[in-house]
């Protein structure tokens, strides 16, 4: 599965576009972290665990995103978009989406 | 170029599993955590509250103001119930630290207490259950030793943590069991001791007991008449050892007994009648 | 006692309403997913240039609250961390019937297709309740037959490509 966030991609032709594909997932850290980290937003810096979270679930979610474009029989999904919001205090939610499409040498 | 939609398989991006199992599993690891929290949280402000010298447990007293029913005409009970204190005091460790204040309640309630400040109340429904001054001693003796301990402001630091740390969890309705702890008389007969406290307190309370009266004749009478009481009442026995924090009156007894033999304390003389006063 | 009871009763109602409802959207969804399905959402931003199309932005927004069940289950995987199970299908829920409400503007336009989607998602309701709103955007492109070009002055040449 090609996975890109170009939509031309060179020396390759869109044979067919198969649709919107998307995955998506919430997670949230525990309640130890969630104090450590506010008490290191006094100081600053980087929440590595926040942003070790954040790494697993944007890959899971793209693992979601390559399996819907599996099941309909496309072999690359082109123009990735990633996207991070809040659902509910402490829950971070990661989706990605693209276009499935079929691709075929040039 | 063509384009179409086609329909990718359904339920990729929701996890499969029953919600209510999962909300189960939470639940219990929920409740385990809390628990063991709380104990710890108890027993750290346990540890801490003993910490208090006992000249502020006096002060606390002073501020809050509680009426232990002293302004009633029973002045003989009372001068009598001090009179017996006095004696017990000088054979329980921490003489020179702690003092005693014993009051009496002429209501009928099968109670008697300890509280922070060296506060001590007796109530007239069991000084009626006493068959002789022995056991009226070793009730006595049994609450002084909680104070000479410092269970009752261990029990109450205690309580404070573990409210506290439950407030912070459950909101309004914890810390109002918290203010109760804190604030009022409402919380002083809830301080809670644990089965070890009131296991040592009995041990200090034989001891003086018998040096007292030269032998532990009639101290454990009480007990034993609790215990036929219960035996009674149609209770299961492990029902009763598991939700109480007074030990089982019959593992008292038994617990009194042994201290007794280890120490060899005499067990035999004369038990001492109780004054005509109620 | 009576706040456990309530407690309980409220989780109870979340539980078997929020289920109820979930069950009944996704039955919804599928239906109306396989009704618009000749009208295909596409991602992409170069739209095919070998008809004459007239644009048009369509827009669908949703926005979805969690229930007392599963906002008691999250706070409770707050305290563990991991993946918040239940708010996947309530997002999932959200995005597809924003899509779906586009999709819908979009036909009644007489749109072929909708090009260049984008998504938006954002917390509205603040506190452990969370309310949530899914908005997808995209173009959608209407077939225009060449009368209606010759006397559409604001369809630029760019746009039109020879009719076949």
């Amino acid at each position: 599965m090609l996975l890109s966030n170009l939509e031309i991609l060179p020396g390759k032709r869109v044979e067919k576009h198969l649709g919107l594909v998307q995955g998506s997932s919430v997670r949230s850290k525990h309640a130890g972290r969630d104090f450590l980290s506010g008490i290191k937003n006094i100081f600053g810096g980087e929440l590595t665990a926040y942003t070790e979270l954040l790494h697993d679930s944007r890959e899971q979610a793209t693992q979601r995103m390559t399996e819907q474009a599996k099941s309909i029989g496309a072999n690359a999904v082109l123009n990735i978009r990633f996207s991070t919001s809040s659902i509910a205090a402490g829950a971070a939610e990661i989706y990605v989406y693209g276009t499935a499409v079929a691709l075929v040498d040039e | 170029m063509k384009y179409e939609n086609r329909q990718p398989e359904e339920g990729i991006n929701v996890s499969k599993g029953s919600p209510v199992k999962t909300f189960l599993q939470l639940v219990i690891s929920t409740l385990l955590l809390l628990t063991v929290s709380i104990f710890v949280l108890y027993l750290s402000g346990a540890w801490l509250a003993k910490k208090i010298p006992f000249r502020y447990e006096e002060a606390i007293m002073e501020k809050i103001d509680v009426d232990f029913g002293s302004s009633g005409s029973d002045q003989d009970i009372r001068e009598y119930l001090s009179e017996l204190s006095a004696r017990i005091a000088v054979h329980l460790p921490n003489p020179d630290e702690v003092s005693y204040t014993v009051h009496y309640e002429p209501e009928d309630v099968f109670n008697a207490y300890a509280t922070i400040g060296g506060n001590i109340v007796f109530y007239k429904g069991l000084l009626k259950a006493l068959p002789n001054e022995n056991a009226l001693a070793m009730v006595m003796a049994h609450e002084m030793a909680h104070v000479s301990h410092r269970d009752p402001v261990a029990g109450l630091g205690g309580g404070v943590a573990s409210a506290i740390a439950l407030s912070t969890v459950f909101g309004s309705s914890g810390s109002e069991y918290a203010g109760s702890f804190i604030n009022g008389a409402g919380g002083l007969t809830a301080v809670q001791f644990t089965r070890k406290m009131e296991n040592n307190a009995d041990d200090a309370a034989i001891l003086a007991v018998s040096k007292l009266y030269g032998h532990t004749v009639g101290a454990d009478s009480l007990f034993k008449h609790i215990d036929e009481k219960r035996k009674e009442s149609s209770k299961p026995d492990w029902f009763s050892r598991f939700s109480s924090t007074h030990p089982l009156d019959s593992d008292r007894v038994e617990n009194i007994k042994q201290k007794t033999l280890e120490l060899e304390l005499p067990t035999s003389g004369d038990t001492t009648p109780l004054p005509d006063l109620w | 006692m009576n706040n456990l009871l309530l407690f309980l009763g409220l989780l109870f109602c979340g539980w078997f309403f929020g289920r109820r409802a979930e069950q009944r959207h996704y039955k919804s969804i599928i239906e109306r997913e396989l009704e618009f399905n000749a009208l295909p959402a596409i991602a992409s931003r170069f739209p095919p240039t070998d008809t004459a199309y007239e644009q048009q932005l369509v827009a669908g927004s949703t926005v979805v609250s969690s229930d007392y069940f599963k906002s008691i289950t999250a706070a409770m995987i707050n305290i563990f961390g991991g993946e918040v199970k239940p708010f996947e299908a309530l997002i999932d829920r959200a995005r597809r019937e924003s899509i779906l409400r586009m999709k819908a503007e979009a036909k009644s336009a007489g749109a072929d297709m909708v090009f260049n989607i984008k998504m938006e998602t954002s917390q509205i309701a603040a506190g452990r309740t969370g309310a949530i709103e899914v908005l997808a955007y995209g173009t959608a492109l209407i077939p225009t037959n060449v009368v209606d070009i010759a006397s559409a002055p604001n369809v630029t040449d760019m746009n039109v490509a020879t009719p076949a």
